[in-house]
């Protein structure tokens, strides 16, 4: 069975709609990436899954139940978890509250020490500057910072909105064991939305790619590096799209 | 030297009026975005109150619960019923708070009168402390407020809602998405601002009489407390009503007592020329993602 599923999902902010008629599903521990140009409606998407943007229309289903209605804290507590692009820390408060916070939705107190203690140890940067206030740090450490803050609340789903964003390029291979790790390591699926194709091409399984609004080619990664409408639309290889048909 | 003594007891009780509702206006607005401009009537209705029930023979001090109690709820429901639906849009609660207090003023008015109320002093004792003499009762009043904020400081600043709620006036969105119900926590800020509004209300009849239209007098001065210390951060109004009610005092013994109002809206307005940010630095409201 998925553990998400999203079912003919319209969103919109006021008068302007921004997706369309989207499905997709994400299996258990899978790692699911949304590829598209900028403005395609990627991020939208995925607040509407976390439930901070009510779809119009259509379903969202998670392990087998309706979630479409439900607000994004509900969602937070049961294991859907999106860590917002741009990472969005709490500038204000120290690296070590940011964490705890991440864990607000937890019961268990006593496991929450325990996986501070994990992640400070897998992230050591956030050891170092456990006293620190998040907005002093670097946007890299930030965005380790938004991650783990995000794996604190031990998510079934992680939702990753354009984490490599802004990323210089030996973050962003730092970042791509990062991502294998939720799974192996904090086992959770990832639901991944990017821009950088190589990212998130080198990651994930299965891949979904967005362009205005819609999805308009999807299927195992493979299957999807090469299609058509992937070379034209979105690595701009019109030219090379042409040649190979 | 005595004078003076008295003089600064006299500001800090009427500052801690003050603070109480400068906490409560800068709290709702930190998380809400609202200025309540209702909630200068929550404390008129709290004093009301306690005038009511001192009337019908009760102690003071349990009369200040029930008012508090009392306010609370109406806070309670103000949120549940109105300032709800308006979340998103910050302006139209704003707009709306003013037609709630206008609403609450004829109510009062309707149910008492309009005329000024007045308790006698519910302790009546003179203290003198280091032969300096002091009415009890102001003392009594700083006291009480002291132990509010304290109590205010360390819940935001050390437990758990207390960070949940700090996450929250700094990024809405976010906080959600960590699990953190923020729309609870907007309900619990509106119960617990106009909590100590009633508290205040209590307090400032005790000291002075009060009208139905004493609200709109104390929620500019609430309002400036806030500014002054910057909207948004609870150090910040309690800063700011100390600032505003030392001027208040001491220009009322030292200078020109018909200025008061006048010099304390006056160092609001320098405060906020030289430092817009106020004094402490406030949130500027919740930021829309």
């Amino acid at each position: 069975m998925n553990l998400l599923a999203v079912e003919h999902v319209d969103t919109g902010y006021g008068p302007v709609a921004v997706n369309r008629d989207v499905s997709l599903t994400v299996g258990q521990n899978g790692i699911v990436t949304i590829l598209g140009p900028n403005g395609a409606g990627k991020t939208t998407l995925l607040r509407s899954i976390a439930g901070l943007v009510k779809p119009r229309r259509g379903t969202v289903t998670f392990d087998g139940r309706d979630v479409t209605a439900l607000h994004a804290d509900e969602k937070a507590t049961l294991g859907v978890v999106m860590v917002p692009e741009g990472r969005h820390v709490f500038a204000d408060m120290s690296v070590r509250e940011n964490l705890l916070l991440g864990a607000y939705c937890r019961k268990d107190r006593d496991a929450v020490e325990a996986d501070l203690a994990l992640m400070e140890n897998y992230f050591t940067i956030l050891a170092k500057k456990r006293g620190a206030k998040a907005g002093t740090l670097s946007g890299g450490q930030q965005q380790m910072l938004a991650i783990a803050r995000g794996l604190m609340a031990r998510p079934r789903i992680l939702l990753l909105d354009e984490p490599s964003l802004g990323l210089s390029p030996l973050l962003v291979s730092e970042l791509q064991g990062i991502i294998i790790d939720v799974r192996e390591k904090f086992r959770a699926a990832v639901l991944l939305v990017e821009q950088n194709a190589g990212l998130a091409l080198s990651v994930a399984e299965q891949g979904y790619l967005m362009n205005s609004g819609r999805i308009v080619a999807s299927g195992g990664i493979e299957e999807l590096q090469q299609s058509s409408v992937m070379q034209e639309l979105y690595l701009g290889k019109r030219a090379q799209a042409k040649g190979a048909l | 030297m005595d004078i003076f003594v008295q003089q600064l007891v006299n500001s800090l009780s009427v500052a801690s009026v003050t603070i109480l509702i400068g906490i409560g206006i800068t709290l709702i607005f930190g998380l809400a975005g609202i200025v309540n401009f209702a909630h200068g009537e929550f404390l008129m209705v709290g004093g009301m109150a306690t005038w009511f029930m001192v009337g019908a023979g009760m102690n003071f001090f349990v009369a200040l619960v029930f008012a508090g109690l009392l306010v609370g709820a109406l806070g309670f429901a103000a949120e549940r019923c109105l300032f709800r639906f308006t979340l998103n849009r910050p302006m139209n609660g704003f707009i709306m708070s003013i037609g709630l207090s206008v609403i609450l003023q004829h109510a009062v008015i309707r149910v008492f009168n309009e005329f000024q109320k007045s308790i006698t002093d519910p302790v009546g004792l003179v203290w003198t402390i280091g032969g300096v003499d002091v009415t009890a009762m102001r003392a009594i009043v700083v006291a009480i407020t002291a132990v509010i904020v304290a109590i205010t400081y360390f819940g935001i600043s050390r437990s758990r809602y207390g960070m949940a709620l700090r996450a929250s006036v700094s990024d809405r969105d976010t906080a959600e998405l960590m699990g953190i119900p923020v729309r609870r926590y907007v309900t619990g800020v509106f119960i617990y601002g106009s909590l100590l509004a009633g508290i205040g209300g209590a307090l400032m009849i005790s000291l002075f009489p009060i009208t139905p239209f004493t609200g709109s007098v104390i929620i500019i001065r609430g309002f400036a407390v806030s500014l002054i210390g910057g909207l948004g951060n609870v150090g910040g109004a309690v800063v700011g009503g100390l600032v505003l009610g030392l001027v208040d005092g001491l220009s009322a013994g030292y200078g020109y007592p018909e200025w008061t109002d006048a010099y304390s809206l006056v160092v609001m307005i320098l405060i906020l020329v030289l430092r817009p940010q106020g004094l402490l630095g406030g949130t500027l409201g919740p930021k829309a993602s």
